[in-house]
C-alpha cells in the first residue's frame, strides 16, 4: 500500500516536475531497503538461532555435572558442512545414579524433558543398560531439536572425552570430540556414504590441523574394542 | 550407532507431523532446518577471514564440484 502510494506520488510528482520532492522520496525508499538488509545481515551474524541456543543451554547444564562431548553429524555441520541431522549426539562420562538424578533435575529446571521418562531413576536405567536417552525442550512438546545422550562405553570414549576440544570458528561455546576422532570414527566404524563425505569434508576443512598417525591409532583401537572389521 | 530410541524418535516426529496442521509444524520444522544451514554458513564465513581458511574452503569447493 505504501509502495503504491509512493509510486503514484512519484508519477504525479514527475508530471508536476517537483524533482526535489521525488528525489527525497527515492532516497528515503532506498534507506528503508538498505536498513532491511542490514537488519537481516546482523541477524545472521550476531544472533543465536534456535539450535545454537538449544545446544549451548543444554551443554551448560551438563557441564556443571560431568564431562561431555558433542560427536558425529553435528560436528560436521558446525564445521561448515551443509547438511541436516535429526538430533545432536552427545557422550557423557559415567556418573553415579545420585549424580545423574541431580543432573536430570537441573535439566528439568532449565526447561528440558526426557522422552523416555520423567523419573530420573528410570532414565538412569537406560544409561546403565547402554541405551541412549533423549531430551527436548518442554515447550517443543518432543519436537526437535533433540539431544541424544549415552554414557562413555569404553576406553575409546574415555580417550575422546579426555581430548575434547572447542572448535574455532563454530561460534559455539561447547565441547566437541576432536577432529582426529571424528575422522577415524566416520571412516572406520560408521562408514555410510554420508559419513565418508563428512570425513572428507573434515579432512579438507581442517587440513594441517590433525594427525594421520593419531587417526590410525584410533582406528586400530576401534577395530580392537568395537570388533567391527 | 543408532539404537532403538532413534526409531522411537522418528515415529514420534512422524506422529507429530501427522496429527498437527501444516501451519503448526511447518514453521517449527523450517526454523530447525534453517538453523543447521545457518550454523554451517557461519563457520564458512569465519573461515574465510583467514588465509589458510580461504585455501581450505577452496579445496572443499573443488571436491564438491568433482563429486
Amino acid at each position: 500500500m505504501s509502495f503504491t502510494f509512493w509510486f503514484q506520488g512519484l508519477a504525479v510528482g514527475s508530471f508536476t516536475s517537483d524533482f526535489n520532492y521525488n528525489l527525497m522520496r527515492v532516497v528515503r525508499f532506498f534507506i528503508v531497503i538498505e536498513s532491511f538488509y542490514v537488519m537481516n545481515f546482523d541477524r545472521k551474524i550476531g544472533d543465536k538461532n534456535i539450535l545454537d541456543k538449544f545446544t549451548e543451554d543444554f551443554c551448560s547444564v551438563i557441564d556443571r555435572h560431568c564431562k561431555y562431548i558433542i560427536v558425529s553429524g553435528f560436528v560436521a555441520i558446525a564445521s561448515g558442512r551443509s547438511r541436516s541431522t535429526e538430533d545432536i549426539d552427545m557422550i557423557i562420562e559415567k556418573i553415579s545414579k545420585e549424580k545423574f538424578i541431580e543432573l536430570h533435575h537441573d535439566l528439568d529446571k532449565a526447561g528440558f524433558e526426557c522422552m523416555q521418562s520423567s523419573d530420573p531413576e528410570d532414565v538412569f536405567s537406560y544409561l546403565e543398560h547402554r541405551d541412549n536417552i533423549r531430551y527436548t525442550r518442554k515447550e517443543n512438546k518432543m519436537f526437535p531439536p533433540e539431544m541424544d545422550i549415552h554414557f562413555a562405553k569404553d576406553e575409546l570414549d574415555e580417550w575422546q572425552l579426555k581430548e575434547r576440544q572447542k572448535i574455532k570458528f563454530t561460534g559455539l561455546d561447547v565441547w566437541f570430540s576432536s577432529i582426529d576422532f571424528n575422522i577415524a570414527f566416520k571412516e572406520e566404524l560408521l562408514g555410510t556414504d554420508k559419513d565418508i563425505e563428512d570425513a572428507i569434508h573434515l579432512r579438507k576443512m581442517f587440513n594441517g590441523e590433525f594427525s594421520e598417525e593419531k587417526i590410525n591409532k584410533i582406528k586400530s583401537m576401534i577395530k580392537y574394542l568395537r570388533r567391527v572389521r | 550407532m543408532r539404537d532403538k530410541t532413534h526409531l522411537e524418535f522418528i515415529e514420534r516426529w512422524a506422529d507429530f507431523i501427522k496429527n498437527k496442521s501444516q501451519s503448526e509444524w511447518r514453521p517449527k520444522f523450517n526454523e530447525f532446518i534453517d538453523a543447521q544451514f545457518d550454523i554451517a554458513k557461519r563457520f564458512r564465513d569465519n573461515m574465510e577471514k583467514t588465509e589458510q581458511g580461504r585455501e581450505n574452503l577452496k579445496n572443499v569447493i573443488e571436491w564438491r564440484k568433482k563429486r
